[in-house]
């Protein structure tokens, strides 16, 4: 949990864990299954934030769009070429999925770098049900599209006996499963790991008077760097839903 | 005669249009490409640890049911590190093919040059 970085003399009291902590919006007491929490207030505002972009800011459906129409047209064509690009036009029958996908992880993202806010990608909870969602949907498309020949995707036929091929058949299967977990544990790492840079760069702020300008340096050039792993980080989850499209569409390597 | 013509001004705005994009190929920050690039890496490593953690897992949990304890451990525990290894290769394929998130990491904007020239 908390990670304590007392240091002697410096007075340097850090807690670099104490933001994901979930708490409830009313109120004291235990956190239920149904109970308010910052997590559920900063999803709804994402939610809110994609809806505000998407729906109200393309409404103008002008010729000459506004700031808000461009934006909203430059997010939308350029997430569906990528679909295009790596599931090919049969994927983009799924296209609005990921583009849900994809502004759901940018707007928590992005609206995560707002001081005192909560990160709720950096949740291996939230992420993890991202993931999961997209490996069910993805292994229901597959047996959909191609019935019991999906099973073919672990079955390797170019392996000289059969015996080989079991083995292999395992490996494949093993390796299916890894897929989800690394894409979920790689989100929430990425996201938690700058939040905790951030608030222990603050707290060396805190502690060195005068000085405290170099850390405050820091956390401007680590804020950067944050806003462009926020992006690239939802792009990535997007792009690798489309590869394992992909693969469910196709699964004849 | 006016056919020709007519494809002959296409293809020469073709080629200028070809020149022009090829011109506009934006410099991929050098920032960028490195946070791509380590991206790519961590992204490996995560597939070999969460491989090996999941045989491992699986191999603990058939060795609670049957109660053979370190028969599947072992087995599984080789099998995830495959797979991990299998998957991390697959990585790695993207990024040779430029496919997927390895097009990311490719850095050289001259090599994009090149690439779309003969794409065309």
């Amino acid at each position: 949990m908390a990670v304590d970085g007392e240091i002697e003399g410096g007075g340097i009291n850090i807690h670099p864990m104490d933001q994901f902590m979930l708490e409830p919006l009313f109120g004291e007491g235990p956190v239920h299954w149904y109970t308010l929490t910052n997590a559920t207030l900063w999803m709804a505002l994402t939610v809110i934030a994609a809806s505000l972009l998407m729906v109200v800011g393309a409404r103008g459906r002008a010729l000459i769009p506004s700031r808000a129409q461009s934006a909203a047209e430059m997010t939308y064509g350029f997430t569906r070429k990528m679909v295009a690009d790596v599931a090919g036009r049969e994927g983009l029958k799924y296209f609005p999925y990921i583009l849900t996908l994809f502004l759901f992880i940018l707007f928590a993202n992005l609206l995560a770098l707002i001081p005192a806010s909560f990160a709720p990608t950096s949740h291996i909870a939230v992420t993890g049900i991202l993931a999961l969602a997209v490996f069910v949907s993805v292994t229901a498309i597959g047996f959909a599209k191609h019935g019991l020949g999906f099973l073919k995707l672990f079955w390797v036929s170019s392996a000289p006996t059969v015996a080989l091929r079991i083995v292999l058949a395992v490996i494949e299967l093993i390796s299916y499963f890894v897929r989800p977990l690394s894409h979920s544990v790689r989100l929430a790492g990425n996201m938690m790991a700058g939040h905790a840079v951030f608030k222990v760069f603050a707290g060396f702020a805190g502690a060195l008077g005068v000085g405290a300008i170099l850390p405050i340096l820091g956390i401007v050039a680590i804020y950067g760097l944050e806003v462009m792993v926020a992006v690239i980080q939802a792009y990535v989850f997007a792009i690798l839903t489309c590869v394992y499209l992909n693969d469910a569409l196709h699964p004849g390597h | 005669m006016d056919n020709k013509d007519f494809a002959d001004r296409l293809k020469r705005l073709e080629d200028r249009l070809g020149a022009a994009t090829a011109a506009r190929v934006e410099r991929v920050s050098p920032g960028r490409s490195k946070y791509t690039q380590s991206s790519l890496a961590w992204r490996m490593v995560i597939e070999l640890v969460v491989g090996m953690a999941l045989g491992l897992g699986i191999g603990l949990g058939l060795d609670a049911l049957v109660g053979t304890r370190p028969l599947f451990l072992v087995v599984f525990a080789l099998l995830g590190f495959a797979a991990g290894v299998r998957t991390m290769m697959r990585t790695a394929s993207e990024v040779r093919q430029g496919r997927a998130e390895g097009a990311l990491a490719r850095t050289s904007p001259n090599d994009e040059a090149a690439r779309g020239r003969n794409g065309d």
